[in-house]
């Protein structure tokens, strides 16, 4: 009985099976393999299979040195998230204190996640070597030869080679993604703020203080969260749809019979595309200052007295941001639609003229709902990403003009510039945490509302030419 | 195979985690991190060479971040470990950092160090009678630069006639009065005040009687048809065209001042401003730099001398001649070539009317550039005067 093929066939038991696993073996198992319950590997080193066992004899031994030195040192402070700041001792000679760390409710927090992990691959790893103990025994058993190692290698550059090939990259997403994406997560539920910054001061464990304190609990906050959400969401609807709309009749205007140079136009418009965003939003933001192009020029032909204040009043300041990001998003669309107009068959706009069919008409009942159906889940990933569209927000205004009515936020403040100042002016991590939270969920709220209701997904074979 | 895969997973994965904490001893090498801003990374580069040279018998690798003095706290507190060991900081940063445990406290050679710069300047670096950090300028504050064209050193000494004089040439007045740090002055010459309470909490009274004249008078230069506010961006492009007929800054601007109107520069302490009918003294923050050493150092004892080299007699002399600014040690303060210029002795009679702004706390600066912000653009959301400031009042102390 092959136990890993067993696992593989019966996929709806396998958790239930995974755990099973070590007492089959150990009821089943002679005597190697029931010593690899204590020394891992010691089964394949003993049906000849030298590398391997000893490949799982290192990793036992580097798992038990990690618990000893590292593992111990963090995870049980989990809890506490650590009692002592730091020791300070006199240094005669050298006429200083020295610093001794002893708690660092940072590091702990890190560490024990990391800590975690290294558990649970070592349990995976742990259970995956008895399996191989007791094959190996199988194997023997039946007079078959067991796999050496490189029939192992062979066979992942071979039959397994889709293992191979994702080992880099969910490294990469363990290290860089999940495990900071947790840290955050986690911290959503302290008390890490300005006032317990580690390393002289600890934070603590806090439950959902900190989303109680956003949502109601303090006045001043929570009617800031709401807002700055209500802004977040005029933005995103604004600047989504006004660059969408904006683009399309662009790209209709352009791709009309009889307009001239059609390429020159349309490379004219792409050429923004050309220029990092950030440069243009800083020109445009010079251009628009107190004392910018526009102003002087206005005051010097005598148009204006006193210089208009573009980004120091908050709802001309909203309605600039929404016309400046035009500038930067229509040449998107633009390109995009022009490329599906180009698709559409020419013969449903000549049938449509036979019928007598106005131009808005055929726009209305040809154009808009072959455009919309291809560009639906583009105008979603739009959206969502206005929601958090930090770029042209803080190179224009940083949020502000800051305001009394909110609380350490200005009034084109969005979530994410929000979140981004609490973090860097204030060190109020916690708050910045929960609202990264709320974003994510507003956002997924968001995608999966509209993404079901578009008709991309819904009948998803009827464009398929 | 599965387990294989596992295997060198989890030893990849091990391996990678030791790879951080391999301590990478260089046979005695002290490695040094010091914060200056972009401007002082050169001059900050020769002080290094110079302390290498003083200190022989040990061998320094000193490296460089540009981290601006006002943005000390922020990037220090974002991850201390692996902040510098020696950086610039202004003063009012200085509680935060010790209430966040960020700074060493000067153990070495501390009686000197008192000794030799200005009393100002070791109080501003001090908390709770305990030396944190070495002082290094004594010039942090703003006065008035005007342009004798069109300001007289008469109309100078009057705020009422300096808007007045800068309307008939149409001239603008410039002060950013949306800047926490510009706008206390008005409050502070009122005779408002501002410190920490029991609770480490930031204390102001600026929305009592004498808060609410002081913004009555504030409106009143906001309102003015010659005012104008704006950051040193502002006032870069603005000297360029010659929009300004006088302009409240400090020492750092000095030389686009110099650059744009030559002789007819004129400097002179902050103006009286009028105060419910009486003429009273614009007073303003009056601040020192830093040098602060980190608590998470690994060498304390050669951060604090190379931070002590960094802000000595000699170094401070350096400073004013390489980048204009002011000693706070005493003896570099009285050679004949500080006490001439110009600017540095508008500072020390500005500085006879500054508070010190060493108590002044992270949260302070918001909630008054939201005040300023709607005094300028006349929006008060329908709300008084008295409104605004009891709110700002409420979210500074929060």
């Amino acid at each position: 009985m092959m136990i890993g093929s067993q696992t593989e066939q019966s996929s709806n038991f396998k958790l239930l099976n995974k755990i099973k696993v070590p007492f089959k073996i150990f009821a089943k198992g002679d005597w190697a393999t029931r010593l690899s319950f204590l020394i891992m590997g010691f089964g394949c080193f003993v049906r000849k299979q030298f590398i391997k066992g000893l490949l799982y004899f290192l990793a036992q031994v580097l798992f038990v040195f990690l618990c000893v030195f590292f593992i111990s040192k963090y995870l049980p402070d989990l809890g506490t998230l650590g009692t002592v700041p730091i020791k300070r001792v006199w240094d005669e000679v050298e006429q200083v204190y020295i610093n001794i760390q002893v708690d660092n409710s940072m590091l702990i927090l890190l560490y024990s996640i990391v800590s975690i992990f290294i558990i649970f691959f070592f349990c995976v790893l742990y259970i995956n070597s008895l399996k191989a103990a007791y094959n190996a025994q199988i194997n023997s058993e039946n007079g078959k030869k067991n796999n050496s190692f490189f029939d192992d290698i062979k066979s992942l550059l071979d039959d397994k080679f889709h293992t191979t090939l994702l080992t880099l990259p969910s490294i990469g997403v363990i290290l860089f993604t999940i495990l900071p994406l947790i840290f955050m997560i986690l911290i959503a539920f302290t008390n890490y703020d300005s006032d317990h910054l580690p390393p002289a001061k600890l934070f603590d464990w806090v439950g959902l203080a900190n989303f109680k304190e956003l949502l109601w609990g303090s006045a001043q906050i929570s009617s800031t969260f709401g807002r700055v959400l209500l802004w977040t969401m005029i933005w995103a609807f604004f600047a989504t749809f006004t660059n969408y709309f904006a683009g399309m009749f662009l790209a209709i205007i352009i791709n009309k019979k009889g307009i001239k140079f059609k390429a020159f136009w349309r490379t004219m418009f792409v050429m923004t595309i050309a220029v990092p965003q950030f440069v243009t939003l800083l020109t445009i933001r010079n251009v628009f200052a107190n004392i910018g192009l526009i102003n002087t020029w206005l005051q010097k032909l005598n148009i204006i007295d006193r210089a208009i204040p573009f980004f120091e009043k908050g709802w001309l300041a909203r309605i600039m941001i929404i016309i400046i990001n035009m500038w930067v998003g229509i040449p998107y669309t633009l390109l995009i639609v022009s490329g599906i107009l180009m698709n559409i068959p020419q013969s449903l706009y000549e049938s449509a003229k036979i019928d007598g069919a106005s131009p808005f008409k055929m726009f209305v009942k040809i154009t808009f709902p072959y455009v919309f159906f291809v560009t639906a889940p583009y105008l979603l990933t739009q959206f969502v990403g206005n929601i958090n569209n930090f770029n042209v927000i803080y190179y224009l205004t940083a949020g502000g003009p800051k305001s009394l009515n909110y609380f350490f936020a200005g009034e084109t403040d969005l979530l994410i510039t929000w979140l981004y100042s609490l973090t860097s002016d204030k060190s109020n991590y916690k708050t910045a945490s929960v609202i990264g939270i709320m974003v994510f969920l507003i956002c997924s709220v968001f995608s999966l509302i509209a993404y079901n209701l578009t008709s991309s997904t819904k009948r998803e074979e009827d464009y398929q030419a | 195979m599965k387990k294989l895969f596992t295997i060198l997973l989890s030893l990849f994965f091990c391996c990678s985690l030791f790879v951080g904490c391999t301590p990478k001893d260089q046979k005695d090498v002290i490695q040094l991190k010091v914060w200056g801003s972009q401007d002082d990374q050169y001059m900050l580069g020769e002080m290094a060479d110079s302390f290498k040279a003083a200190y022989p018998d040990k061998t320094y690798k000193i490296t460089f971040g540009v981290v601006g003095e006002p943005d000390c706290y922020a990037r220090l507190s974002e991850d201390p470990a692996a902040a510098a060991d020696v950086f610039m900081f202004a003063d009012d940063q200085i509680i935060n950092m010790t209430n966040a445990g960020l700074l060493y406290e000067i153990t070495r050679n501390v009686d000197n160090v008192k000794s030799a710069n200005s009393a100002g300047s070791v109080t501003a670096a001090t908390v709770d009678g305990k030396l944190y950090a070495y002082p290094c300028t004594a010039d942090n504050t703003y006065f008035l630069y005007y342009n004798k064209n069109y300001v007289s050193d008469m109309q100078a000494q009057k705020m009422d006639d300096i808007l007045a004089a800068c309307q008939t040439a149409e001239k603008k007045f410039l002060m950013d009065l949306s800047n926490g740090w510009y706008n206390a002055s008005f409050f502070l010459s009122a005779g408002c005040t501002i410190g920490i309470g029991e609770n480490g909490k930031q204390v102001v009274d600026f929305n009592n009687e004498k808060g609410l004249k002081a913004a009555k008078a504030m409106e009143a230069v906001a309102q003015h048809s010659t005012f104008m506010t704006g950051d040193d961006t502002t006032i870069k492009t603005g000297l360029n065209s010659n929009t300004f007929g006088a302009v409240v800054s400090g020492s750092w601007n000095a030389e686009y001042f110099k650059e744009a109107w030559g002789d007819k520069m004129g400097v002179a302490k902050l103006p009286t401003i009028t105060l419910d009918g009486q003429q009273v003294q614009l007073k303003s923050f009056g601040g020192t730099k830093l040098c602060g050493v980190n608590a998470l150092t690994k060498y304390p004892a050669d951060a604090m001398k190379l931070a002590e080299w960094l802000t000595n007699e000699q170094n401070q002399l350096k400073r004013f001649i390489d980048r204009g600014m002011g000693p706070s040690n005493i003896n570099a303060a009285n050679t004949d070539e500080v006490k001439s210029n110009p600017i540095i002795s508008v500072i020390s009679e500005q500085f006879k009317y500054a508070v010190p702004q060493n108590n002044v706390l992270g949260s302070f600066w918001t909630p008054a550039e939201a005040f300023g912000n709607a005094l300028e653009q006349k929006d008060y959301g329908g709300k008084t005067l008295q409104q605004l400031l009891d709110e700002m009042v409420r979210q500074i102390m929060a």
